[in-house]
C-alpha cells in the first residue's frame, strides 16, 4: 500500500544528496557502517546492483546512513524481507543472523528517531461523493424508501480495492442525469404522490414463453419491474404430481436474493381426479418500485434428485415450478413510513410548519444543521410549486427533489478552518465526525442520536464515543460493514461475476452462489459482532452453513434452508481460506490456478503485493494439469527458471496448500488423474503437508495479517490510499492490538480513535512528488 | 393503457434473456426522425474488443482491394465493399516504456486518448480522448455530445491489472485526463436515456417539469459556487467535476426542448440486460442505429467487453475465461477457441453494420455517412503485442473513404495518425494528437 514509494535510481543525483547529508549526521554514520554497510555490499549487492538490478531494487541507493530517512519505503521493503526470512534467498552465503538482526535494529532504530522528531500528518480526505451502496442506504435512512442504486448508477470505480475512495469516485453527465431522475422518482414515492392505478394489473411469467428461467430442476426466477411501491398478490404455479407417498416440500419466494416467504407444499397426488394435476401457491408480499429479480424454488428438495432426468417436468411424475404471476398492487393499510417519516406537522397548517419540516429533512440529508441561507432556498422550491398550483406537500416534494441532488447531499464535505493549509491540523467537528463513523460502520447516515450527539458536541468525548460505535455495532446497519468491507477485501463481490463452467461444476448454480456468500457475510459478522480474535479468520473451527452448503461441503447433521452456527472438526475445513465463496473468486472458470490463489492470499492475508511479471516471461502452462503431468509436476518445472522462482516461490505453496479445495471450493482428493497433493514449504522453510496444517503455519503470522487487514481497514474507513505518515498510526494500532490479544473490534476501536480519523488538515498544492514504483 | 405510468401488458410478459426484437426501431424512426438536411453529417463510432486478435485468421495475405477474407472476418464478406482494413497502425503508448506489466490496462487506457496512463490505482491520469475533443465541438449540435456504451459490468472488487486503476479498463473515452466516461450497459437505461423514461407527459406537465429541473440546476450551481470558496484545492476540483456535469444536463434540457425527439410512450423498451451475448449487443447496436439515424448523437464509443475479462462465452459453446484463454502458449485447441471468440464478435458487428447499411439516408446508406472502427488495443494477447493493431473502418465517413481495400502502412504508424484523419472528417481540425506523426494518408478516395 504505502511502500509504493521507491528510491529513484539517478546515482549521481543520490551520491550528490548522500554526500550532503552525511555530513549532517556524523554519528549515525559511524553506526551504519557497522551494522548495515557490510551486510549491503557484501551480500544484497551480488543481486541487487547496476546491472542485475534484481527485483527492481538497486542497493546503491541505500549505501549511505541518509537513505534510511531518504528512501524509508524502499527500507521498509527491505526489512519486510529480512524479518520474513525471504532474503538473502537460497544459494546466496548467509551472513550471520545477529549480524541480520543488527542491521534490521538499527534501522528501526533510525525510523522511530526520525518519528519522534516529525509532526503526526493525519491527512486531508478529499470530498468525497456517495457511492452507489452509500447513497441506497441514505436514501433508505433518510426517507424510508427503497431505491436500488446499484441496479440504476454506472459501476462506482474503485482504488485500492475499494469503491469508497474519494479521489476516484468522480460524477459524469450520466451519473448526473441519474441523480435528477432518481430525486424525482425517490421524492415522489416517498410522498406516495403517484396515484395507484384504479385496477389492480396482472403480470405472468410462463416456462412456456421463455419468460421465466429454469435454474435447476426446482428453482424458476423471473426478472419483474415493480412499477409501483405497494402489495402484490402472487401466485406461483405448480403442474404435476408426485408419488402417493411425497412427502410437503417448502416453497420459498425470494426478491433479489432476500428470501420474503416461505410456505409447506403438498406434493402427493390429491384425491380429486384431475386431467391435469395442477395447483398454486399464493402470497401477499409489499414490493418495492423497481427492477427484481423474483426466485420461486423447493427448498431442500430431495425428491427430484431420486427422479430420472427425462421425468423431471412430466406431470405424471413430478409436481414442479412454471409460472409466476403477480397481481397489483393494491394498496397497502398503513400509512407510508417515508410519509410519516416526512411529515412530522400537517404541512396545510402554514409556512411555520413547512419550515419545520424542511429543517429536520436537511439537517439529516446534509448530515449538519442547514444554514439560514440553505433553509431559505429550500423554502423557495416550496413557493415556486405553489405558484404552479400545487399543494404544500408538492412544494415539499419539489424540496426533496432539490435537496437531493445538491453538493451537500451527494458528497461529504468536509470544511477546514484554513483550507489551503497542510500545516493546520485539528480535530474536525462533531458532526464530520457523525458521518465518518455512520459511513465506516453502516455505509449509510448518521441516525439522530449521532446527530444530536454531534449537535451537543459530545460526540468526540471518549466515553460517548465508544459508546456509540459499541451502539453501532450492535445495529443491524452494521451488516452493511460486512457487505461493503468484507464484500471487497476478500472479493466476494466478485461471485455474482464469476461464471464457472457448469459442465465441469454441475452444482454451481444461484442458490448455492447465495448460500456461499451468506457464509462469509455470517461468518464475519459474527466474529464482529462476537468480538472474536482475528485469528478466527484463519482457522475457526466454525462456520455457517444451511442443508445446501452442508451438503456440499459433505458436512452431516444440517437441514432446512436457515444458516446456523456449525462447529467443524476433521480438518478439512477452517476460517476463511476454506470458505468456497474465497476459493470461488480465486479460481477459473473451468479450473483451479495455485498462483491466483497463491496471490490471493498473500495480497489478501499476508498484505504482502506481488510484483507483476517481467516481461517476456513465458507464461505458465497450468491447462495440461490433470492429463499430461499433474500441476506440481508443471509448477516444479515453471519453477526451476530462477526468473519465475523469486515469486512463485512465495505464491505457489500457498496455493498449493489449497489444492484439496476445487474451482469451487468442493473437497477434493484427486484432480484429474492425479491424487491431490496439498503439502508445499514457505520461502522461510516451514513445510506443511494439508490445508490444515498450513492454516497452522499462517497462524504464526498473525501479527501479519493483522497488519494486512488493519491498513485495508483504514483504507476503507478514511476513503483514501494511506500514505508514508500513515505509517505510524498503523504501527500504533499493531502495538496496541498484540497487547490485548487481537480482537476485531479492537481493531474498529483502534481507528475510531486513530488520529487519521478524527483530525483534518488543509490541503495545500504543495503535493510531494512521488516516484510511482515500477 | 391503466394509467400514464402503465406499460401495455406484452410489455409485461417479457422477461430477462427473452427475445425482445425490439420492433420499436422501425416504428419510432420516423417519428423522431430529424429534420431532412441537405447533406447528412459525418458521424463515428468505436467498437472496440478486448484481449487482442488471433491475427492469423484476421490480416490477409494480400494488399489491394478485399476479396475472400480470412476466417475471422469472414462475416464481414458481404460488406467487403463497405469496410477498409488498415495494417500495422501501432500505439506505442501502449507499450511498457519502463513501466512494467499492465499491457492490458495500458492499451484501454490509451487507446482513445494516444496517450500512456500514470501507473496507479489512485490519482488516475491518462488524456482527453479524441472522441471527447470531437464530441466538444461537433456534439453542441446534438442533444447528446457522444454516448459511451458497454456491455460488461465492472468487476466490483479486486486489482485490474498489474497496478492499473480499474478505470483505465472499465472506461473508453476520457473527457478530461483525470474523468473518464463510464459507459451504460443496460439497454433499458439506454432506452431511457435518449427517449425519456417513457411516461407521457402532456406538453403542460413537461414544460413544468423542465422549469422545477431547471431551477433545481440554477440553484444547486449558485450553492457550488459559494461552498466552493472555502474549499481547498483537491476538493474544489470534485465540485468543478459536479458543476461541469450540471452544465452538460442544462444544455441538454434546452436541446430536447427544441429537437422534439420524444419517445412514443406506447414504444416497446428493452428489459433488463439480456444474459444472452448476441442479444445483448444486437439491442445496443439497434439504439446505436436509432441514435445516428435521429441525430441524437454523433459519436460513439462502445467498449463490447473489458480487458483482462474472464467472460465465458456458453453461447458457443466455449466455457473458459476469454482472458486466460488468450494466453494460449500457442496451442491450437486454444488457439481455436479464441477464433471462436473472435469470429462471434465478428457476426454480432457484421449483423449491425448490414443494418446500417440498409437504412436509406441522403442519396446514399446511414453507413456511407459514418466511420465505424472495430478495433483492439492490442493485436497478438499472448504476448502482449501493441503493433499491427486489428483495425477495420466501416463506412465512407460522408463519401470520403474509399473502401474494399486493405491498406498496409509503414510499420509502427501510429493509430493517432487514423484519428487525425477522422478528426478531418468531423470538422474538427487538429494538428497533433496523441503521438501522431501526420495524416493517414491512401485513406481518401483516389
Amino acid at each position: 500500500m504505502y511502500y509504493r514509494t521507491i528510491a529513484p535510481l539517478e546515482p549521481d543525483a543520490v551520491r550528490l544528496l548522500l554526500s550532503t547529508i552525511a555530513i549532517v549526521l556524523p554519528l549515525a554514520a559511524a553506526d551504519y557502517d557497522s551494522a548495515v554497510k557490510p551486510v549491503l555490499s557484501q551480500t544484497c549487492a551480488l543481486c541487487h546492483n547496476d546491472k542485475l538490478s534484481s527485483g527492481g531494487l538497486n542497493i546503491k541507493a541505500f549505501l549511505a546512513p541518509d537513505s534510511v530517512t531518504a528512501y524509508r519505503d524502499g527500507w521498509e521493503a527491505i526489512l519486510q524481507k529480512l524479518r520474513a526470512g525471504e532474503m538473502p534467498p537460497k544459494g546466496i552465503p548467509r551472513p550471520p543472523e545477529a549480524q541480520l538482526q543488527a542491521l534490521v535494529h538499527y534501522v528501526e532504530g533510525e525510523f522511530e528517531k526520525a518519528d519522534r522528531n516529525t509532526k503526526p500528518d493525519p491527512g486531508h480526505v478529499t470530498a468525497r461523493r456517495l457511492n452507489r451502496s452509500e447513497y441506497s442506504n441514505t436514501i433508505r435512512d433518510l426517507l424510508a424508501v427503497d431505491f436500488r442504486a446499484e441496479r440504476d448508477f454506472p459501476t462506482d470505480d474503485s482504488g485500492y480495492g475499494f469503491d469508497n475512495i474519494a479521489d476516484v469516485l468522480t460524477i459524469s453527465p450520466v451519473l448526473m442525469e441519474k441523480y435528477l431522475d432518481a430525486a424525482e422518482s425517490i421524492a415522489s414515492r416517498a410522498m406516495g404522490a403517484d396515484p395507484l392505478p384504479k385496477k389492480p394489473i396482472e403480470a405472468q411469467y410462463h416456462t412456456k414463453d421463455k419468460t421465466v428461467r429454469r435454474v435447476d430442476l426446482s428453482t424458476i426466477e423471473a426478472s419483474h419491474r415493480v412499477e409501483w411501491d405497494g402489495e402484490y398478490v402472487v401466485r406461483v404455479g405448480m403442474p404435476g404430481e408426485r408419488t402417493a407417498d411425497a412427502k410437503p416440500v417448502t416453497l420459498g419466494f425470494w426478491m433479489d436474493g432476500t428470501l420474503l416467504k416461505t410456505l409447506p407444499v403438498e406434493t402427493k397426488p390429491s384425491t380429486l381426479v384431475y386431467f391435469d394435476p395442477y395447483s398454486e401457491a399464493e402470497v401477499r408480499v409489499y414490493l418495492p418500485a423497481g427492477d427484481h429479480v423474483f426466485r420461486a424454488a423447493f427448498i431442500d428438495d430431495d425428491f427430484v434428485k431420486t427422479l430420472p432426468e427425462k421425468d423431471a417436468y412430466s406431470s405424471k411424475k413430478n409436481k414442479f415450478l412454471n409460472s409466476i404471476v403477480f397481481v397489483g398492487p393494491y394498496p397497502s393499510d398503513v400509512e407510508r413510513a417515508s410519509r410519516k417519516k416526512i411529515l412530522i406537522c400537517d404541512p396545510n397548517s402554514g409556512q411555520a410548519c413547512v419550515r419545520k419540516i424542511l429543517t429536520a429533512l436537511s439537517r439529516r440529508a446534509y448530515r449538519r444543521p442547514p444554514t439560514p441561507e440553505e433553509l431559505a432556498s429550500l423554502m423557495k422550491f416550496v413557493s415556486l410549486a405553489r405558484s404552479r398550483g400545487g399543494s404544500p406537500e408538492q412544494g415539499i416534494q419539489l424540496a426533496i427533489e432539490a435537496m437531493l441532488v445538491t453538493p451537500q447531499f451527494l458528497f461529504r464535505i468536509e470544511h477546514d478552518p484554513n483550507p489551503t493549509d497542510r500545516q493546520d491540523v485539528h480535530r474536525i467537528s462533531d458532526y464530520e465526525l457523525a458521518s465518518r463513523l455512520s459511513y465506516f460502520l453502516w455505509s449509510s447516515m448518521p441516525d439522530d442520536e449521532l446527530l444530536n450527539l454531534a449537535g451537543d458536541q459530545k460526540l468526540h468525548e471518549p466515553a460517548v464515543l465508544d459508546g456509540q460505535v459499541r451502539r453501532m455495532l450492535a445495529d443491524k446497519r452494521a451488516s452493511a460493514f460486512a457487505a461493503n468491507f468484507a464484500g471487497q477485501w476478500l472479493e466476494i463481490r466478485n461471485l455474482d461475476v464469476v461464471k464457472p463452467d457448469p459442465d465441469k461444476f454441475p452444482e454451481w448454480g444461484p442458490e448455492l452462489r447465495d448460500a456461499m456468500k451468506t457464509e462469509t457475510r455470517m461468518f464475519f459478522e459474527y466474529v464482529l459482532r462476537e468480538n472474536r480474535p482475528l485469528s478466527d479468520f484463519i482457522d475457526a473451527r466454525y462456520t455457517f452453513l444451511n442443508a445446501r452448503l452442508a451438503k456440499f461441503y459433505g458436512i452431516a447433521g444440517v437441514s432446512g434452508p436457515d444458516f446456523r452456527r456449525v462447529d467443524l472438526s476433521g480438518g478439512q475445513r477452517g476460517g476463511l481460506l476454506s470458505q468456497a465463496s474465497v476459493l470461488t473468486v480465486s479460481s477459473y472458470p473451468t479450473r483451479t490456478s495455485v498462483v491466483l490463489r497463491g496471490k490471493y492470499v498473500l495480497n489478501n492475508i499476508l498484505g504482502s503485493e506481488i510484483p507483476p511479471p517481467p516481461p517476456d516471461v513465458p507464461a505458465l502452462d497450468e491447462s495440461a494439469v490433470g492429463t499430461l503431468m499433474s500441476l506440481r509436476q508443471q509448477m516444479e518445472k515453471h519453477r526451476a527458471d530462477p526468473m519465475c522462482a523469486s515469486c512463485h516461490n512465495k505464491m505457489d505453496p500457498l496455493g498449493f496448500g489449497l489444492e484439496n479445495y476445487n474451482a469451487i471450493g468442493k473437497w477434493r482428493t484427486e484432480d484429474g488423474k492425479f491424487p491431490v497433493d496439498a503439502s508445499g514449504t514457505l520461502p522461510s522453510g516451514k513445510s506443511f503437508q494439508t490445508p490444515d496444517e498450513m492454516r497452522a503455519l499462517l497462524m504464526s503470522v498473525l501479527p501479519q495479517f493483522s497488519r494486512c487487514l488493519t491498513e485495508k481497514m483504514l483504507t476503507y474507513a478514511l476513503g483514501r490510499g494511506l500514505q508514508p505518515y500513515d505509517r505510524r498510526t498503523v504501527d500504533g494500532i499493531e502495538r496496541d492490538l498484540a497487547a490485548e490479544g487481537y480482537h476485531f473490534q479492537s481493531l474498529i476501536f483502534e481507528i475510531v480513535h486513530s488520529a487519521p480519523f478524527q483530525m483534518g488538515r488543509g490541503d495545500g498544492d504543495a503535493k510531494p512528488k512521488e516516484i510511482a514504483q515500477r | 393503457m391503466i394509467t400514464n405510468k402503465a406499460l401495455p401488458r406484452r410489455t409485461f410478459l417479457r422477461g430477462m434473456g427473452t427475445a425482445v426484437a425490439l420492433p420499436f426501431l422501425d416504428a419510432m424512426t420516423p417519428a423522431i426522425a430529424a429534420t431532412r438536411r441537405a447533406s447528412p453529417p459525418v458521424r463515428m463510432a468505436f467498437v472496440y474488443v478486448p484481449n487482442g486478435i488471433i491475427m492469423d485468421g484476421w490480416n490477409p495475405d494480400y494488399e489491394g482491394t478485399l476479396a475472400a477474407l480470412p476466417r475471422i472476418l469472414k462475416p464481414m464478406e458481404p460488406l467487403r465493399q463497405d469496410i477498409t482494413l488498415l495494417g500495422n497502425l501501432t500505439h506505442n503508448t501502449g507499450r511498457a516504456l519502463l513501466d512494467g506489466a499492465g499491457d492490458h490496462g495500458r492499451c484501454c487506457a490509451s487507446y482513445l486518448t494516444g496517450v500512456q496512463p500514470r501507473k496507479t490505482v489512485i490519482d488516475i491520469k491518462s488524456g482527453v480522448s479524441f472522441d471527447q475533443i470531437v464530441a466538444n465541438q461537433v456534439g453542441k449540435q446534438t442533444r447528446f455530445p457522444s454516448l459511451e456504451l458497454g456491455m460488461e459490468d465492472a468487476r466490483q472488487a479486486g486489482d485490474c491489472d498489474s497496478g492499473y486503476s480499474c478505470a483505465y479498463t472499465n472506461n473508453l473515452a476520457w473527457k478530461s485526463e483525470t474523468q473518464p466516461l463510464p459507459p451504460v450497459l443496460d439497454p433499458r437505461a439506454l432506452f431511457e436515456r435518449l427517449f425519456g423514461n417513457g411516461m407521457a407527459l402532456t406538453p403542460e406537465a413537461r414544460a413544468r417539469q423542465n422549469l422545477y429541473r431547471r431551477s433545481i440546476l440554477d440553484y444547486v450551481t449558485d450553492d457550488t459556487r459559494k461552498l466552493e470558496s472555502d474549499l481547498g484545492p483537491t476538493d474544489r476540483r470534485k465540485l468543478d467535476e459536479y458543476l461541469s456535469s450540471i452544465r452538460e444536463i442544462e444544455r441538454q434540457i434546452q436541446k430536447a426542448e427544441t429537437d422534439n425527439a420524444q419517445i412514443d410512450p406506447h414504444m416497446e423498451k428493452p428489459y433488463g440486460i439480456p444474459a444472452d451475448f448476441a442479444e445483448h449487443f444486437k439491442l445496443m447496436t439497434d439504439m446505436m442505429t436509432v441514435a445516428f439515424q435521429s441525430d441524437l448523437t454523433r459519436v460513439i464509443t462502445f467498449l463490447v467487453t473489458h480487458e483482462g475479462t474472464s467472460r465465458t462465452y456458453r453461447e458457443i459453446d466455449i466455457p473458459d475465461g476469454h482472458h486466460p484463454l488468450t494466453h494460449h502458449r500457442n496451442q491450437p485447441d486454444l488457439i481455436e477457441k479464441v477464433t471462436q471468440i473472435n469470429t462471434y464478435h465478428l457476426r454480432q458487428f457484421a449483423a449491425w453494420i448490414a443494418k446500417m447499411k440498409s437504412i436509406r439516408e441522403g442519396d446514399g446508406s446511414l453507413l456511407d455517412n459514418c466511420m465505424i472502427v472495430y478495433g483492439a488495443g492490442l493485436s497478438d494477447g499472448n504476448r502482449h503485442l501493441h503493433e499491427d493493431l486489428p483495425t477495420l473502418i466501416a463506412g465512407r465517413g460522408g463519401n470520403h473513404f474509399k473502401p474494399g481495400r486493405r491498406i498496409v502502412y509503414r510499420r509502427e504508424t501510429p493509430m493517432c495518425n487514423l484519428y487525425l484523419a477522422m478528426m478531418d472528417r468531423m470538422g474538427v481540425h487538429v494538428e497533433h494528437f496523441g503521438d501522431s506523426t501526420g495524416r493517414l494518408d491512401v485513406l481518401d478516395l483516389a
